[in-house]
This record gives C-alpha cells, sequence and structure tokens, in this order.
C-alpha cells in the first residue's frame, strides 16, 4: 500500500535531488545543450585559444584552401570541362593555399580558362577551412586540423577539444564561483536579510500579534479576523501579487492617493531598493502571519481559562497576562513556526519573482529567486542549468541539516509509537 | 471585611441567571454557597472576584463599592476548583505572582512567600513546577497564591472537588484553620453539603438563581425553611411522604398513617401536604407507630440503613445503630418522631 | 458559567478590536477594491468609482488576441486541480495508514524521511523536474505536472493522514481483525470511515492548492493548450501591450471565486490544515 507513495517520491523527489547534485558538477546550459555536444571552431573558441596559441588561433580563424582527392572528385562530379580536373591533379594536388584569394589565382590560371562563376565554383570544392564547421568526434577535429598543415602536440590538442567543445562538461566551476563571486555574496546577505526580518517582523511578531488580540475579542469578531487575515495564504499568489501592484505601481492606489497631496505618482514596488524591500517583506509577511497566527490561537485556546482568570484576580494587567501567562506557554509553539518558517522563506520565490523579479536591478534578489532565475527563467536566454542546480543544491544541504536540527529539538522519536496490532 | 450584595442580577445575553439577591457576608466570617450544578453559585463567585460584572445591582466590600471595578483593582484571593496554577513557574513564583505584577521588589516577595509557605505547610516545595506537586500541595500553592496579597475576601470554588477522599478530609480542617488565623473573609461555592456544614459559618442554600435560606449549619439542618433546603441537607437524606391535613394532622391518602402536628392548627382540611423525616428519626424510640415492609439494607460499620415501604407504596429511610435481625423482605413496624418531622405545603414551603 | 462568556469583563475588547481592525484595513481595502474595479470605472485620478459596467469581463465571451480560450483555461485549471486532488488522496489515505499502524521495517526512518522531505524547497527539485521531463517527452502536458505537483505535496498529505490515523482508536481495528477482516478490508471498511472528516479536509486543501499552483506549471506545462489559470493571468499580466488593471482584476476574480466560495463554507475544515503547517 505504501508502494505508490514510495513511487511517487522516489520519481519526483529522490531523483530530482539526485539529479541535481549531478547538474551541479556539470556546466550545463542553453547553449550546451543538455545531451551531448560537438566540436566546433567557434570565434569564441578562437578568442579562446588565442592565450596560449597565438598562432594556431590566427590559423585556424582564416580560411583554408587543399587541393585533395576529396575536392578533386567533386569536381568530377560536376561534370565541367575534364581538363580541370587533369590539371589539377596533375600540377597541384596537396598544395594548401592560406587564402581564397590565393586559391583562385591558381584556378584561374588554369590552360582551360574557367569562368569567373565557375572559379568561385570551384574553390568552394576546396575551401577546408575548420571556422564554424561541426565536427561529430574530437578525433575528426584533429584530422582535419592536421590536413590543414597544423602540427599539434598532445597537450594543444587537448587544449584544441576543450576550448572547441559545445556539450557540457564535468566541472566544479559552479561551486567556485558561487564561493567567490560578489554578486553571489550579495545574494546570501539578502536571503539572510529577507528570511530574518520577514521572520521576525511577519511570521512570529504579527503573527502573536493577531493571535493575541484575537484572543481577547468575542468568538465571532475573532473568527472574522482571523479570516481576513487567512485570505492572502489561500488567494492564489498571482492574483495576491496583482493586488499589491495594483496598490503599488504608478497608477496604484497609493500613487493616486499621495496624489491627493500633490505627491507625482511613481512605482512605489520598484523605484527604490527600500520601498522594493519594504513591499516585498510585507507581501511575504502577510501570507507568513497566517499560519502563525493559527498555531499561536489554538496554542492560547489550549491555557485554561482559569489561568486567565486567576491572574486578572491576582492583579494582572493585560499587558502583565501576555507577558507572564500567555507568552511563557507559547514557548514550543513559537520555537516551531520560527524553525519550519525558515525553511518555508528559504525556498519561497514565487511572490518575489511576481513582483518585483528580484528587482529593482537584483535589489530584492535572494537564493531561490537567484537558483530560478538562473537556470529557468532570465531575459538573456542563456539559461545555466548547471550553476542552477548548484545554487539549488546548496538550499537543499541548508534544508536537510536544519530539518535534521528541527527532527532533534522537536523530540521526533516522540512521534512515532509502535503499533499496537503485531503481524 | 463585610462583604454586601445588594439586589445583584445577572444575565447572559436573554438567560437570567440570577436576580435581584441580597447577601450579606460578616466580617471574618466564612459562609458557604451551596446548591446544585447551574444554581447560580459560581456565577456569584465570578461577580464578586469581577470576572463578571453584575447586570444589575451593587457589590460592597465593607464601604467600597466594587461594582463595577476590574478584578484587578479588587483585592481578592480566589482558589480555583482546577486550582489555576501556572504550569510554567514553580512553586514560588506561582505564589509570588500577585506580587509581582504589583512590582514589588524581589526581596520583598521572597520574604513575603516564605511567610505565607510557612503558613500552608509547603516550604520545602518552592523549587518545584505544578506538575511535580500531588493534588494536596497544589491546593496549598493555590490557596497561599490567594492569601499572599492579604485579600479582603477569600473565594473558594469548590476547592475539594479534586482531591480523593482522605485528603478532602484534611484540607478542610486546613482551610479552616487557615481561614480562622488570617481573620479573613471567606465565601466557599460547593454542591457538597457535608463541605459546607463541616467548614463555614453559615451556608446560604441556592436554587434557580435565588438564596432559599442563609442560616448556620445546625439552623438549616433543624429547621429547614423548605423542602428543598430540607432535601438537600443530610446524608442519607430526608424521606417524604406526600399525604393531606386532616383534623390538624399529618394523613397519607389511605389513611395508614396519622400523625398530629402543631404546625397543621388551622390549616383546612384535604390541603396537600409533604412530610420530611430524616432517617434518624425513624426507627426505634419513636411516638408514632409505622407498619411497612424491609426493602433494602445497607450496612455502614457503625449503623445500618434501611429502606422501609409503606402500604400505599411511599419509602421512609431509617439510620439504627448496627444490628444483623431485620433482613430485606422482613415486615417491622417502627415508629416517627413526631416532635421531629418536618412538614411542608404544596408550594415546598415549611408550615 | 464561565463557558457562557468567554471574553473577561476585566479587559474591554473594543481596543483590540479597533487596533486590529486598523492594520487589517490595508487587506480589506484591497479586497475589496479587487471586486469593486472589476465592476466599475472610476475617473482618472480617483478612487472612487462613477459607473457600473461589465466591459472588464468580456473576457468571458471575447477571445484575448494571441491568448488561449478563458473556458479551455478553466477546464485546464479544473482537471489540474481534480487530478491532484485524486492522487494526493488515494497515495497518502493509503501511505499514511501504512506509517500510522503497520509494523514496516525502517518505518521510523520513513517517517523522518517524509517529514525532512517536506521540509524540501521545491526549487530545488523543479529544476531537475523540468529536465526529467523534458527527457521522458511529458514537458508541457498537463500529465507531467499533475505528477510532479501531486509529488511534492505527499509529504504534507502523508504526515497530515498518519497523524488523523493516529486518532482512530485501535480497538475498532483490532475487532475487525479478531472478527476476521483482513488488514486491507478493515482498513477500507473500518478505518477508513472514521476519518471521513480528514478526508473532506485534505480533499479540499489539496484542490484549493492545485488551483492556485503558479510556479510548476508556469515552468513545466506553458503551451496554450495546456495552460491553467494562473499561467493565463501572469502570461496577461506580462503583456506589456495591453496593460489594463481592471481586467486583470476581472480574471483574478473569476480565478479566485471558486477558492473563496471553498474557503467560506469550509473554513473550520481548512483553519486546522493550515494552522497545522504548510509552506509560506
Amino acid at each position: 500500500m505504501i508502494a505508490p507513495a514510495a513511487i511517487m517520491i522516489f520519481l519526483f523527489f529522490l531523483m530530482p535531488v539526485g539529479l541535481t547534485a549531478i547538474f551541479a558538477m556539470t556546466s550545463m546550459s542553453t547553449a550546451t545543450g543538455i545531451s551531448g555536444g560537438v566540436w566546433q571552431v567557434t570565434q569564441g573558441a578562437v578568442n579562446r585559444l588565442e592565450g596560449d596559441m597565438p598562432a594556431l588561433a590566427e590559423g585556424i580563424a582564416q580560411p583554408r584552401f587543399v587541393v585533395d582527392e576529396e575536392g578533386l572528385a567533386a569536381l568530377e562530379a560536376l561534370k565541367l570541362k575534364p581538363g580541370y580536373v587533369i590539371e589539377l591533379r596533375a600540377e597541384h594536388v596537396g598544395e594548401v593555399f592560406p587564402s581564397r584569394r590565393e586559391a583562385e589565382r591558381v584556378i584561374k590560371a588554369l590552360k582551360d580558362r574557367p569562368s569567373t562563376r565557375e572559379v568561385k565554383q570551384i574553390s568552394d570544392l576546396f575551401n577546408r577551412s575548420v571556422l564554424n564547421t561541426r565536427f561529430e568526434s574530437r578525433e575528426a577535429l584533429v584530422r582535419s586540423l592536421e590536413k590543414l598543415g597544423f602540427k599539434l602536440t598532445p597537450e594543444e590538442r587537448d587544449k584544441v577539444a576543450t576550448a572547441t567543445y559545445t556539450g557540457w562538461v564535468w566541472t566544479t566551476d559552479n561551486f567556485r564561483m558561487i564561493g567567490n563571486s560578489p554578486d553571489m555574496a550579495q545574494i546570501f546577505l539578502n536571503t539572510a536579510f529577507y528570511v530574518a526580518v520577514t521572520l521576525l517582523l511577519f511570521n512570529v511578531s504579527y503573527a502573536l500579534f493577531l493571535a493575541v488580540t484575537t484572543h481577547y475579542m468575542p468568538p465571532t469578531t475573532a473568527s472574522v479576523f482571523r479570516a481576513i487575515w487567512l485570505l492572502p495564504r489561500i488567494t492564489p499568489v498571482v492574483i495576491y501579487v496583482l493586488m499589491w501592484k495594483w496598490l503599488t505601481w504608478d497608477n496604484g492606489f497609493l500613487s493616486l492617493l499621495m496624489g491627493q497631496f500633490g505627491v507625482p505618482p511613481k512605482n512605489y514596488l520598484l523605484d527604490n531598493s527600500y520601498n522594493a524591500w519594504f513591499f516585498v517583506i510585507l507581501i511575504n509577511g502577510f501570507i507568513g502571519a497566517s499560519m502563525g497566527m493559527l498555531v499561536f490561537s489554538s496554542a492560547i485556546k489550549a491555557i485554561p481559562e482559569t489561568q486567565f482568570h486567576a491572574s486578572e484576580v491576582d492583579g494582572a494587567s493585560r499587558w502583565q497576562q501576555i507577558r507572564y501567562i500567555i507568552l511563557p506557554q507559547l514557548r514550543w509553539p513559537i520555537l516551531f513556526v520560527t524553525c519550519y518558517q525558515t525553511l518555508s522563506l528559504l525556498a519561497s520565490f514565487q511572490e518575489i519573482h511576481l513582483s518585483t523579479r528580484g528587482g529593482p536591478g537584483k535589489a530584492t534578489e535572494v537564493w531561490s529567486l537567484a537558483a530560478f532565475h538562473t537556470a529557468l527563467n532570465n531575459y538573456t536566454g542563456n539559461l545555466e542549468y548547471g550553476l542552477g542546480a548548484a545554487m539549488a543544491l546548496v538550499l537543499v544541504v541548508v534544508g536537510l541539516v536544519l530539518s535534521l536540527i528541527y527532527l532533534r529539538v522537536f523530540r521526533y522519536d516522540t512521534l512515532i509509537s509502535k503499533p499496537l496490532i503485531e503481524d | 471585611m463585610r462583604i454586601l450584595l445588594d439586589k445583584f442580577s445577572k444575565s447572559f445575553g436573554a438567560t437570567k441567571v440570577i436576580e435581584d439577591m441580597d447577601l450579606n457576608v460578616g466580617s471574618g466570617e466564612m459562609l458557604a454557597l451551596l446548591g446544585p450544578s447551574g444554581c447560580g453559585k459560581s456565577t456569584t463567585l465570578f461577580a464578586i472576584c469581577g470576572i463578571h460584572r453584575p447586570t444589575s445591582g451593587r457589590i460592597l466590600f465593607g464601604n467600597r463599592d466594587v461594582t463595577s471595578l476590574s478584578s484587578q483593582e479588587r483585592n481578592v484571593g480566589v482558589v480555583f476548583q482546577s486550582y489555576a496554577l501556572y504550569p510554567h513557574m514553580t512553586v514560588a513564583e506561582n505564589i509570588g505572582f500577585p506580587l509581582t505584577v504589583r512590582r514589588m521588589t524581589a526581596a520583598e516577595i521572597n520574604k513575603r512567600v516564605a511567610e505565607i509557605a510557612a503558613l500552608v505547610h509547603i516550604d520545602n516545595l518552592l523549587d518545584r513546577k505544578p506538575s511535580q506537586l500531588s493534588g494536596g500541595q497544589q491546593q496549598r500553592v493555590a490557596l497561599a497564591r490567594a492569601l499572599i496579597r492579604r485579600p479582603d475576601v477569600l473565594l473558594l470554588d469548590e476547592p475539594l472537588a479534586n482531591l480523593d477522599a482522605k485528603l478532602r478530609l484534611e484540607m478542610r480542617s486546613e482551610i479552616r484553620r487557615l481561614q480562622k488565623e488570617t481573620g479573613i473573609t471567606a465565601i466557599l461555592v460547593t454542591h457538597d453539603q457535608v463541605e459546607a456544614m463541616s467548614m463555614c459559618d453559615r451556608i446560604a442554600i441556592m436554587k434557580a438563581g435565588e438564596i432559599v435560606q442563609i442560616a448556620t449549619p445546625s439552623e438549616m439542618y433543624n429547621d429547614p425553611r423548605t423542602a428543598f433546603v430540607a432535601g438537600f441537607l443530610g446524608n442519607p437524606p430526608i424521606s417524604f411522604l406526600t399525604g393531606r391535613a386532616k383534623q390538624g394532622a399529618f394523613a397519607l391518602d389511605d389513611g395508614g398513617l396519622k400523625l398530629p402536628l402543631a404546625a397543621l392548627s388551622g390549616i383546612p382540611d384535604g390541603t396537600a401536604l409533604t412530610l420530611g423525616i430524616r432517617p434518624e428519626h425513624f426507627g426505634i424510640g419513636g411516638d408514632v407507630p409505622v407498619e411497612g415492609k424491609v426493602t433494602f439494607a445497607e450496612t455502614q460499620g457503625r449503623e445500618n440503613l434501611y429502606d422501609v415501604v409503606l402500604p400505599d407504596g411511599s419509602a421512609l429511610r431509617s439510620i439504627q445503630p448496627a444490628r444483623s435481625d431485620v433482613k430485606p423482605g422482613d415486615s417491622v413496624r417502627w415508629s416517627l418522631d413526631s416532635k421531629a418531622a418536618l412538614v411542608f405545603g404544596e408550594d415546598g414551603r415549611r408550615l | 458559567m464561565s463557558e457562557q462568556s468567554k471574553v473577561s469583563a476585566n479587559f474591554s475588547s473594543l481596543p483590540v478590536i479597533l487596533l486590529l481592525g486598523l492594520v487589517s484595513l490595508p487587506l480589506v481595502l484591497m479586497y475589496a477594491y479587487l471586486l469593486l474595479d472589476t465592476v466599475s470605472n472610476s475617473e482618472a485620478g480617483s478612487l472612487i468609482p462613477s459607473e457600473f459596467t461589465l466591459e472588464h469581463w468580456s473576457f468571458l465571451w471575447q477571445m484575448k488576441p494571441g491568448k488561449p480560450n478563458i473556458w479551455l483555461v478553466t477546464l485546464n485549471t479544473f482537471i489540474f486541480a481534480s487530478c491532484i486532488t485524486a492522487v494526493i488522496l488515494i497515495v497518502s489515505s493509503m501511505a499514511g495508514y501504512v506509517l500510522s499502524r503497520l509494523n514496516l521495517p525502517a518505518r521510523g526512518f520513513f517517517l523522518a524521511g517524509v517529514m525532512v522531505l517536506h521540509a524540501f524547497p521545491s526549487v530545488t527539485l523543479i529544476i531537475a523536474i523540468f529536465i526529467v521531463l523534458q527527457y521522458i517527452g511529458l514537458y508541457n502536458s498537463l500529465v507531467g505536472v499533475i505528477l510532479v505537483k501531486s509529488a511534492i505535496d505527499l509529504p504534507l498529505g502523508i504526515w497530515l493522514m498518519k497523524g488523523f490515523y493516529d486518532t482512530v482508536p485501535w480497538e475498532i481495528e483490532m475487532a475487525g481483525i479478531v472478527d476476521g477482516a483482513s488488514r486491507f478490508a478493515v482498513w477500507r471498511r473500518l478505518v477508513l470511515p472514521q476519518i471521513k472528516p480528514a478526508i473532506m479536509a485534505l480533499g479540499l486543501f489539496s484542490f484549493l492548492t492545485g488551483w492556485s499552483e503558479f510556479i510548476l506549471p508556469q515552468v513545466l506545462a506553458p503551451g496554450a493548450h495546456v495552460q491553467v489559470l494562473s499561467v493565463y493571468l501572469a502570461s496577461l499580466i506580462a503583456d506589456d501591450n495591453n496593460f489594463d488593471f481592471a481586467t486583470f482584476k476581472a480574471v483574478g476574480v473569476f480565478y479566485v471565486i471558486p477558492v473563496l466560495i471553498l474557503y467560506v463554507f469550509f473554513q473550520k475544515h481548512l483553519m486546522n490544515i493550515y494552522g497545522g503547517g504548510t509552506k509560506g
């Protein structure tokens, strides 16, 4: 009976996690594709080779014309004047011309006087340039280079092959990048700021505020307010963020409202990074507060009513009642919500993606959003699966470590009791 | 301090729980509010400590009108049925809580806690948490917490209900001792007549939101104003016979019993009556013989309890010194003590 | 007595109601204007609507250029949410029972695993899943994204179901087994009926999260023929050529109404689960 669950979890949880780890060790991107690649002397590859082997780089960047059997056979197939083939085979076989012009001069000088159109036609057949040619294997690339007269040592071959390979390769560059890049450090700080502030202000403090205030209300009023504050969570995220956009955009509510006081309209969501953070935290905080509110509310409800009566008779003011009776007894729920929501916030990026897209600039880019943007969704169109997976892997590890700690803290072993029927 | 309830009424929404209740508790007195559940005794207690506010009427502590004051401003000590100890605080913190919220210095609090803990004999438990205490110990902590602020009035809400029989006996005298030693005016809410009678100076019996009678325990037992009071007090309970007045005497409808009573002079013949006979007033040594059949016999060790069914089907209860000659099914001829018989009119009032 | 009035007379609830009312105002305003703006027009620069109109709802009978038919999208969303609900209910009600009641090797390990998985950031999976789906050809299909979404919600479902099963008294099952029923029959006939309310709650919850899901369909099935409402609305908003808040809001209201109806009617059921733990 557990098999379906096990299979689904394996297919869509464990396998992706494993694959993420594998992808993280590769350079996969849109450019490399996700299956194997080819060897191609692109301009980029030439640029890469320029530093180490300037002569070779210059050489392969130029077109090359070689009079070889292959070309002659093709020429025969064209069925032009047979004299061309005979003369070329007799006089010029094996000659290499470094440019089209030199090759064409020789062809033009043939006894049968080819027309200008034919000269072009013939020279094309002997064009053996490697620039922008695709080779299906490394050997094919090396062979054709040698044919062109480039004599390469094995190390040079390796270098050329690496420089011209278009597929993905195994690499640890992604992690080096994450470790060294100042961009990544900024994203890391953003994430820490975002998680800490949202968690403290909303998921815990504001949730406590909601739970405590509704506690001091008649039950029906309280349930109305709880229902209101649960709305952000149940509202589909696209609409929820849409409402915030309406509130903050330059033709939105805030602009109109401030317009009454003569403030020119502006986009409050994206005009500067302070406002962007302000709203990103509000947007996420309003959603996050609801879980704490419900957890804390039911924890307060679990406190026997006579404790409240007793403390009032004992002379406690409302604030003292909250301070001495309610808060101390919410210690575990608060710890639970803090732990749980840390993970949730680390993983959440939909709201930011839909509202600021991490902007303005990269001001509100957080780790999970950056991973998503890097791997699956960005303006430049070059999706770096490998780097994105590596970033995601960092989250996986953080999540794993944190949840293992939490399981220890919350005494996981007490949650499972032995089955009473033995079979 | 004297506590006065003046035309106190309380309703929740449309439900009237208490209407125009007057109650005067003398300074240093311990009074029991006794009644079945739902009679409004807890509502009265909640109004006195300020958790509920009266719908109308006044509540006075001494000469101070506290009707619209909050609990915090009233200076009352309450021991709740479940004790309401704060589970996250130690015993010392629990007891000191009323002083903590009054912002007393830690030294002063410690001193007072030590004093009161010694008074209720829990000075060795101060560092424990409530969950590590027995029921009786928790009860003492609750008492200490109620007493530490030197309240104008001590309210006890079913304080013994959660204790086992032996502890209950012990705490009964303990609470009474503390109340006497501190001289605090106290109100005990209970549904247990034994508690009320054994602990209190006076008892106020409540029924359906009204005080039926206020008297000392012995007055109340011997001279109940209504059949309800007579039925509520006494264990084993009083038994009732229904009949009619006949020439200044109580008579069963089938004529099987005729009991001349002074209280019935001037009552017209045929008036419906209820006669109450306590078990100790039926048996050997009465003056009016009654015949019946024993249907039930129970040995309580020192005494025996019998149910006797009269020929018309009504039943009388008898309690007698232990004897072994009467068994269920036996016909007996025992007698009533007519001087101790209580007679009530149709409306339940004593005649 | 005390249960007749939960609120103590010692503290007035008026100040807290006012305070909370004040801080709730922005939220209430946003929702009020969400509804209001879909059926009204207001003067430029004014917040007070000046006329009633249904023009913003024209997307219901007029196709937006370059966008799929709204009814097809709605049907897709419904299929998507329903299938997720079915898969989660079936799979997690079985797995939850096993984890709650049966002697299973490594049961504790499995439970801990489920709990850890529940805490997993879905972004970590989506990259690999994206590539996996492309490999096996389920990219841009409803089936693929349904399976993925169900799998991601499964740990929570299993954990909740396990919790519900834990509250069913053992005596019922013991009696069933003594009466000669197999464990499967006991589960199917005796235990499952006991947790009907829980199934109801989890079903509703799954339907709502399925209905609301955005990022998975957006990444894994963005094609026009498999679009769901969230993706449709997001693409509408992202389209800079037709920027019209009132229409966005009308589509949004159209999209959110089923959610609100379910929420209003089954609030009590849902409160338990939302409190019990979801991401957010």
